[in-house]
């Protein structure tokens, strides 16, 4: 009996270390610094409660730094605080697109391979716009609801009756303001919305001594639940992008008035993206926006995050999964008492194909998602066993396929890659395979959001012969009863 | 040229009986979406729920004076909701579409079933589980050209059969629209060219609000309650920020079509004249 016990107990380690090794071992990630011009948000909502944090990483002198937001209510004090640029890294390193790897085993005998965790950190950067201060108010129209200072900023909350009256307030007070701003000014005014207005207080940052300026958090209870984006558009010049870490109690973040789109994942690639993994996802981004149209959200990540949730939080972790803390410095204020779902969303906007401001919903939609891009590792040893010789030239395929994938993905030129797929042949005795031509095949014009067709054709040879035969029969059948 | 007046006098006979002709457009919205959009994943999702309304359908036929070419109408409700309904597991999936027919049987008055049948699943569903909901952003706006080709079609074929709701809404909540986001807030036009360009919005307009079953027998009603749908829409999404309002409006003034029958009599629709 006591052997029997110890045997279950050994099959199941083993059985759990199998499983564990099917992860596969992380490689590299995809993180916001690769994008040039790029804003990172965090967003919460939980009801009506939204809590938004931005990023702050202006380069430049720090009293030409400014900021104006479109908010829906005016802001209590506490619900301004200052974060921590800390969280935007721990976010980022977790959630980025990654780069797996797998190694294949000898069919003609067989290894064993240690785990290995790793991860690492990353930077992030973040659009803001320039100006400074001067003035007082001169009866523009424009109210100074609420005044504070917090941390190392000076805040105002304004609210104003007509878009020229405050455009000159700010003008007259230092903020420089795009002359298009004007048209976008006037439906948030007239939509009753205030405006959050930031600059930094020179004396406090001194006293403070922070290097760098630090998020700002703020916190508001409306129906709304938005990214206002088109007042950043009025100075910009091409297209901006933008990273949402969003948390929720029930489950995925989507966008209401853009299509939401999976970035394309769990693609083969060949090995040598190890080395540029970087340029790789940055090219396969490009081309996904340019495929669907210039003018959807894609969604990078989705993962249930709860801290004490029992389930696997990555597979495999690019960074640490967040705590607690990182989660409470995020504006999650109930991580440990219930469910917290992260999504991940990265939109490229610009003027002519975002005229909307973000519109967002919260889903009860838990299914995991994320970016990933697998290498496979060939086995090594002799391949002189008939499986072995099969093996190798499954790989050959395999490898074809590959590049394929990655000319599908990224739109690069694949035909130095001839090397790469037929690598193994010299050890494959069947001298008429080696005849074959292994030049890729890159479909035309292909769709680099599906790995393949089968499952389309397949439901619509069903639905069109289903259909079709439920017409004939029904054509039929003789209509004596109405419905 | 005969050949094409055989093929205009076979597509006239076929689409008779409307219910043919909206499950082709239907139909290709759904293999659009399939092939165009990226729905592949979720090609399990329609299956189940075209083959549990078809199920549910034929066990009502069996049970009442129902004739057999009402699955037509199941397919129809099965097809509307693979194009918006979406849940987390398929026991969800099966309950949405159980109720959505089921109810077409079980709350009627009048001879005709109150709700329209693809609007009362979802609404409910989402109400009682919380486990499901619709993605009004999932069309984009590239199927606008799409649907305005079935809407013309539609007029076209029916020699605009019951397209009068469609228009009567669409042109209301285009007003109201209009009014708010250019007149007085001041956007740009695209503004609400993307608003109108939405999937979902244009697909509750001509395949969800036409069903004749569930709308007023007399032409002034149905424009009358076409607007009232519109003005609900309006102020539910403009100032309570619901994003599928038009399906909750028309979940809420749907059972006025009695009231209206009662006020404004006219000849009751018939899918096929017997």
């Amino acid at each position: 009996m006591k052997t029997k016990i110890i045997a279950l107990f050994l099959l199941s380690v083993l059985v759990t270390e199998n499983a564990m090794a099917f992860c596969g071992f992380y490689v590299a990630k995809a993180d916001t610094k690769l994008f040039n011009k790029t804003s990172q948000i965090i967003l919460v909502r939980d009801g009506n409660r939204t809590t938004i944090t931005m990023n702050n990483d202006f380069q430049g002198d720090v009293k030409d730094f400014a900021m104006v937001v479109p908010v829906p209510v005016v802001l209590k004090e506490n619900d301004i605080r200052i974060s921590d640029q800390s969280v935007f890294e721990a976010l980022d390193a977790y959630s980025g697109p990654r780069l797996v790897e797998y190694y294949d085993e000898n069919p003609c005998y067989r290894y064993d391979y240690l785990e290995d965790y790793s991860y690492s950190r990353s930077e992030s950067i973040s659009m803001v716009q320039k100006s400074s201060m001067k003035e007082k108010e001169k009866g523009l129209g424009v109210k100074v609801e609420a005044e504070y200072s917090i941390g190392e900023y000076d805040i105002l909350i304004l609210s104003a009756t007509e878009s020229v009256g405050l455009k000159t307030w700010l003008t007259q007070n230092g903020y420089k303001i795009p002359g298009t701003a004007n048209e976008v000014l006037d439906p948030y005014i007239k939509s009753n919305m205030k405006f959050f207005v930031v600059k930094v207080n020179l004396d406090n940052k001194k006293a403070l001594g922070f290097e760098h300026l630090r998020p700002i958090q703020i916190s508001f209870d409306s129906p709304k639940f938005m990214l206002p984006i088109r007042l950043g558009m009025a100075n910009a010049n091409g297209p901006q992008d933008m990273i949402v870490y969003a948390f929720t109690k029930t489950g995925r973040v989507e966008c209401t008035n853009y299509r939401t789109v999976k970035i394309p994942t769990d693609r083969n690639v060949p090995l040598d993206i190890r080395n540029n993994f970087g340029k790789f996802y940055v090219d396969l981004f490009e081309k996904s926006w340019r495929y669907q149209g210039k003018n959807c959200v894609f969604l990078e990540y989705a993962w249930n995050v709860t801290p004490s949730w029992g389930g696997v939080k990555c597979d495999p972790c690019v960074g640490p999964p967040p705590l607690t803390a990182d989660l409470g410095r995020a504006g999650v204020n109930w991580a440990n008492q219930g469910n917290v779902f992260f999504t991940r969303l990265h939109v490229r906007y610009s003027r002519d194909k975002f005229p909307q401001d973000l519109n967002f919903q919260v889903t009860p939609n838990t299914e995991h998602f994320q970016g990933r891009y697998i290498l496979t590792n060939p086995a090594g040893g002799d391949f002189e066993c008939e499986d072995g010789q099969q093996y190798l030239k499954d790989l050959c395929y395999k490898r074809k396929h590959e590049v394929e994938e990655l000319a599908v993905l990224t739109g690069w030129d694949v035909t130095r890659y001839g090397k790469y797929i037929t690598e193994y042949n010299h050890l494959i005795k069947d001298n008429q395979f080696k005849k074959n031509d292994f030049t890729p095949v890159i479909p035309q014009d292909s769709d680099p959001g599906s790995p393949g067709n089968g499952g389309k054709w397949i439901f619509t040879l069903f639905f069109l012969v289903g259909v079709g035969g439920l017409f004939i029969l029904l054509q039929r059948i003789p209509v004596t009863r109405q419905a | 040229m005969k050949s094409s007046i055989h093929l205009l006098t076979a597509l006239r006979s076929l689409f008779r009986d409307a219910r043919n002709f909206q499950i082709v457009f239907l139909s290709s919205f759904l293999l659009y979406g399939i092939w165009y959009l990226d729905w592949d994943h979720d090609i399990v999702r329609f299956a189940i729920i075209i083959s549990t309304a078809l199920m549910v359908q034929l066990v009502g036929v069996m049970l009442s004076p129902a004739p057999m070419h009402s699955l037509k109408s199941a397919l129809i409700t099965g097809l509307g909701m693979s194009l918006l309904f979406q849940a987390n597991s398929y026991i969800t999936l099966v309950m949405g579409v159980g109720l959505a027919i089921a109810g077409k049987f079980l709350i009627r008055s009048n001879g005709k079933h109150i709700f329209n049948p693809a609007n009362f699943g979802i609404v409910v569903t989402i109400l009682l589980t919380g486990d499901a909901w619709i993605s009004p952003g999932q069309w984009g706006s590239s199927a606008l050209l799409v649907f305005f080709i079935g809407a013309a079609g539609l007029m076209v074929i029916l020699k605009a059969g019951r397209v009068d709701t469609s228009f009567a809404f669409l042109a209301t909540l285009f007003l109201l629209e209009y009014v708010r986001t250019i007149v007085y807030l001041g956007w740009d036009f695209d503004f609400l060219l993307l608003k109108f360009s939405n999937g979902s919005l244009l697909l509750f307009s001509f395949f969800m609000i036409t069903d004749p079953v569930t709308t007023p027998n007399h032409l002034v009603a149905r424009i009358v309650w076409a607007s009232l749908i519109a003005v609900v829409t309006f102020s539910l999404s403009n100032f309570m920020q619901v994003h599928t309002a038009p399906l909750w409006a028309l979940f809420f003034i749907s059972p006025l079509t009695v009231g209206f029958d009662r006020l404004l009599k006219s000849e009751k629709f018939q899918w096929i004249k017997a």
